[in-house]
């Protein structure tokens, strides 16, 4: 069973990075109102895994774990509020978050009809890089004794919520255990893949529709401001339901 | 015939099925999923009601769509048009929300569902909600009026429809409001302004205005031009909703009203910007309701129907729905327990049963129990492998236990059959508590449903004691069948019901009927001879963030973890031990190596 002291060398690697997230007021408020969004959602799919599980001693372990990430949440949104307070930010200037496509509570798992020992590995997985990260932010924040005390309280969860998923996938698929790990691993290399090639393509389709929007749609903005310009505001007739074909789409 | 009905990728998707002319079941998407206001596909959902039904695909005569999606596209790509060079960066993002699945429904229904593609119809979206308003009304003639953000292009359609002795059956909406002037989109730009999720707070900005004064109504009617004919318009300049995907309010919408509440920044109802956060809400609610109520009654007029059935969102405004009674001169007023988008999944199946099949009309079951049932068998497992309290009851026993619970100020689970089709907990699905104390109200705040404490919990009462608890009109007792209206708490009882009676003295009341839940109607009566109040509080059974629960296992999850003592479904009561072993287990190391052997499932 591994006690995560420090992250994976890619997150070592951005430390740079992360000092840079983490050393301005409202960047840090809003990682984390990302993350107590992301912990929420992700106890929420844990929850969920309790529920489906036939499995008495994993439902409860699922339980405890969700309780333990609603609380992360929770923790999370009351410091952020706290910053907040403190900076006074306002409105939509912190709208936003990440900008990559999915990423909803544990990537996007399904979690009806998935079997335990897939989940459990997962779990392990994503709880092992997540304490991994989470140590190096708390070396981020050594400015803010808060901050850094949410972060010490959610490692010691973090290792727990490991140690849990690896012994009790040890017990549930004892033989094919270390597979199960690396398919894991596996799955969110290629989950990181997809994400971030859905926001390369995502990029590219904005500048191609953007490029479009102002070649070739200005004439016919032009037509449709000039139709607007004619239409009354108020109450118009409505056409008539036998009129249109029940297969139509228009 | 057999009618699957589809409403899909807005929010709040459901499906629901139409056999021989009456629903057999429905369920939204958010039920089973367990996402609140699941938008997806409702595979989930689809696949239950054909289970249900004992169907399969093949089986269906016709899957009906709740509205054009070519139709809408057109309107979004004009009101890109329209609004150039401004709309530049929202239009990629419309474009690629709606090419990516939204216009081609067609195909995803005919490839999920294998289905051949000419048995795939459309309705229009107000038709449908027009349908789910009246077909589910027990009335043969009424008005219709329905209101929302947006469909295709209407937001709001009048008319009216009427089911003839001959079995024949016809709505006829005769005329409409076009997007971008919309009241529904004018209530979730305040929605959004006041730092609340749009599609999914707006009952929140209805619970905040009666901690306000409507001292802001003269600058949000400048917002909204009131024309010659009756209709309304919106003033493009405050609004962004047409022009960006971003914000749904302009500069000159914050010039005027000051500027917004951060979603994320505590609601402080005594500091001044939370006054005038509260005055907002109530200045919009007033323009809302003043709007409504004045088109319901030249409705009234035209028609000279005593019955009117309301559908779209802007029905679940109790407020409005309450004054729409009271002032508009229709004698009865009709709104089903799901008039949103999901309520259009049955609205679309019964519009193409009786309109494009031309299907005898049948009077459809009035109430809203159309979903999974509960197994109390599937609770009692659960909490025996947990080790928690459970006892199997005769009804009777379990009726007068569960008062004596209630009576005793515990917060109870209450599990109860088919779940409810709609946003609203009737009584199959609820946490029931004595309504007596502001103590009730803040614990239930606090350790259950984790919300904001200017939002009221509403109260069940029953049919035939209603009257003396509430103020209720005639027709009174009708909208409050599915929770649809909010009357006035009595005055002599508002000390007595202080957990369910809002600031402003009023209550969005359950008015319950017996045949409708009797399990419920007899707790009502049991509390009622223990305390002399046969009134509880009901809340939704969920906390913040989460659906209601549907089956036993959600169910017990939530009580687990949150401050409900008891747990009732079917025949099944749970009490909640003390320490429950759940909350050990971090420390207890059951879940290691070393004690693998003995937690090991047989």
């Amino acid at each position: 069973m591994a006690v995560v002291t420090r992250g994976a060398p890619a997150d070592r690697l951005m430390r740079p990075v992360h000092r840079w997230v983490w050393g301005d007021a409202n960047r840090r408020l809003r990682k984390l109102l990302t993350f107590a969004d992301v912990e929420t959602d992700g106890g929420r799919d844990i929850l969920r895994a309790a529920e489906v599980t036939p499995d008495p001693l994993l439902r409860r372990l699922y339980l405890e774990h969700a309780i333990d990430e609603l609380h992360h949440g929770d923790l999370f949104r009351d410091r952020g509020v706290a910053l907040l307070r403190a900076i006074g930010s306002r409105g939509g200037a912190l709208s936003g978050g990440n900008p990559l496509p999915g990423g909803h509570g544990l990537d996007d798992l399904r979690i009806d009809g998935e079997p335990d020992h897939r989940l459990l590995a997962f779990l392990h997985v994503a709880e092992k890089a997540a304490a991994g990260r989470f140590a190096i932010y708390r070396e981020m924040v050594d400015d803010d004794p808060q901050t850094r005390a949410i972060f010490e309280q959610i490692l010691r969860d973090e290792v727990f919520h490991m140690n849990y998923t690896y012994t009790q996938l040890t017990r549930v698929a004892p033989q094919t255990y270390r597979r199960h790990v690396w398919h894991a691993r596996a799955k969110r290399l290629w989950n990181r893949y997809l994400r971030v090639a859905a926001g390369i393509a995502g990029v590219f389709g904005n500048v191609a529709l953007t490029i479009m929007y102002f070649v070739v749609l200005p004439p016919f903005a032009w037509l449709a401001k000039r139709a607007a310009r004619d239409e009354a505001a108020g109450w118009a007739p409505s056409r008539p339901a036998r009129d249109a074909s029940p297969g139509s789409q228009y | 015939m057999k009618i699957l009905g589809i409403s899909a990728h807005y929010h709040d998707s459901a499906a629901a099925l139409v056999v021989d002319g009456l629903p057999v079941c429905a369920v939204q998407e958010e039920r089973l999923s367990r996402r609140k206001n699941d938008a997806g596909f409702p595979i989930n959902a689809i696949e239950w009601c054909l289970d249900h039904a004992r169907l399969e695909p093949s089986d269906l005569d016709a899957v009906v769509f709740y509205e054009r999606p070519m139709l809408k596209f057109e309107r979004i790509l004009t009101s890109a048009l329209r609004a150039f060079p401004q709309s530049w960066r929202s239009f990629p993002h419309a474009i690629k929300n709606t090419l990516g699945e939204k216009v081609w429904v067609r195909g995803i229904v005919a490839s999920h569902l294998g289905v051949p593609r000419r048995r795939i119809l459309f309705t229009d979206h107000h038709a449908a909600h027009a349908a789910a308003a009246f077909f589910t009304a027990p009335t043969r003639r009424a008005a219709i009026l329905t209101a929302d953000g947006v469909g295709e292009w209407a937001t709001m359609t009048a008319g009216h429809g009427e089911r003839r002795a001959d079995g024949q059956s016809e709505i006829t909406l005769k005329r409409e409001i076009r997007y971008p002037h919309s009241l529904g989109l004018l209530y979730s730009t305040f929605t959004a302004y006041l730092g609340f999720k749009v599609n999914e707070d707006e009952y929140k900005v209805m619970g905040l205005a009666a901690y306000g004064r409507p001292t802001m109504i003269d600058q949000v009617r400048k917002m909204v031009r009131r024309l010659p004919d009756g209709a309304f318009a919106l003033a493009p300049e405050y609004f962004a909703f047409h022009t960006t995907a971003d914000c749904s309010y302009s500069q000159r919408f914050v010039d005027v009203l000051g500027p917004p509440r951060h979603p994320y920044d505590p609601l402080d109802l005594d500091s001044a910007d939370g006054r005038r956060f509260a005055d907002c809400a109530a200045s919009v609610q007033r323009l809302l309701e003043d709007i409504v109520v004045d088109i319901a009654m030249r409705l009234r007029r035209e028609t000279g129907l005593p019955d009117l059935c309301l559908g779209g969102g802007v029905a679940l405004n109790g407020l409005a729905n309450a004054r729409i009674l009271a002032e508009s001169g229709f004698e009865r007023v009709f709104v089903p327990p799901s008039p949103g988008d999901s309520g259009c999944a049955l609205g679309a199946a019964l519009f193409a049963d009786r309109i494009y099949f031309r299907n005898a009309d049948r009077d459809v079951p009035d109430h809203p129990f159309w979903g999974p049932a509960v197994d109390g068998q599937d609770l009692a497992r659960a909490a025996r492998e947990d080790g928690q309290g459970v006892d199997e009851l005769d009804d009777a026993v379990l009726i007068d236990r569960i008062a004596a619970d209630l009576a005793a100020g515990r917060i109870v689970g209450w599990m109860d059959g088919a779940c409810e089709f709609g946003p609203r907990a009737l009584g199959h699905r609820s946490i029931l508590a004595a309504p007596h104390t502001s103590e009730m109200r803040d614990r239930l705040n606090r350790d259950i449903k984790r919300r904001e404490e200017f939002r009221p919990f509403a109260p069940v009462v029953a049919v035939e004691d209603a009257d003396r608890f509430f103020e209720l009109p005639s027709g009174g007792a009708r909208l409050g069948r599915f929770m649809s209206g909010v009357f006035a708490v009595r005055p002599a009882w508002r000390s007595a019901l202080a957990a369910v009676t809002h600031v402003d003295g009023s209550a969005r009341v359950q008015v319950l009927d017996r045949p409708m839940a009797p399990r419920l109607h007899a707790l009502l009566q049991a509390y009622g001879r223990r305390t002399n109040i046969p009134v509880l509080l009901n809340t939704s059974f969920n906390v913040a963030g989460e659906p209601i629960v549907t089956r036993a296992l959600e169910g017990y999850m939530t009580f687990r973890r949150c401050g409900i003592d008891v747990l009732a479904a079917g025949s099944t009561v749970v009490t909640k031990r003390a320490a429950s072993p759940a909350v050990s287990l971090k420390e207890s190391g059951e879940w290691s190596s070393s004690n693998v052997a003995a937690s090991t499932v047989a």
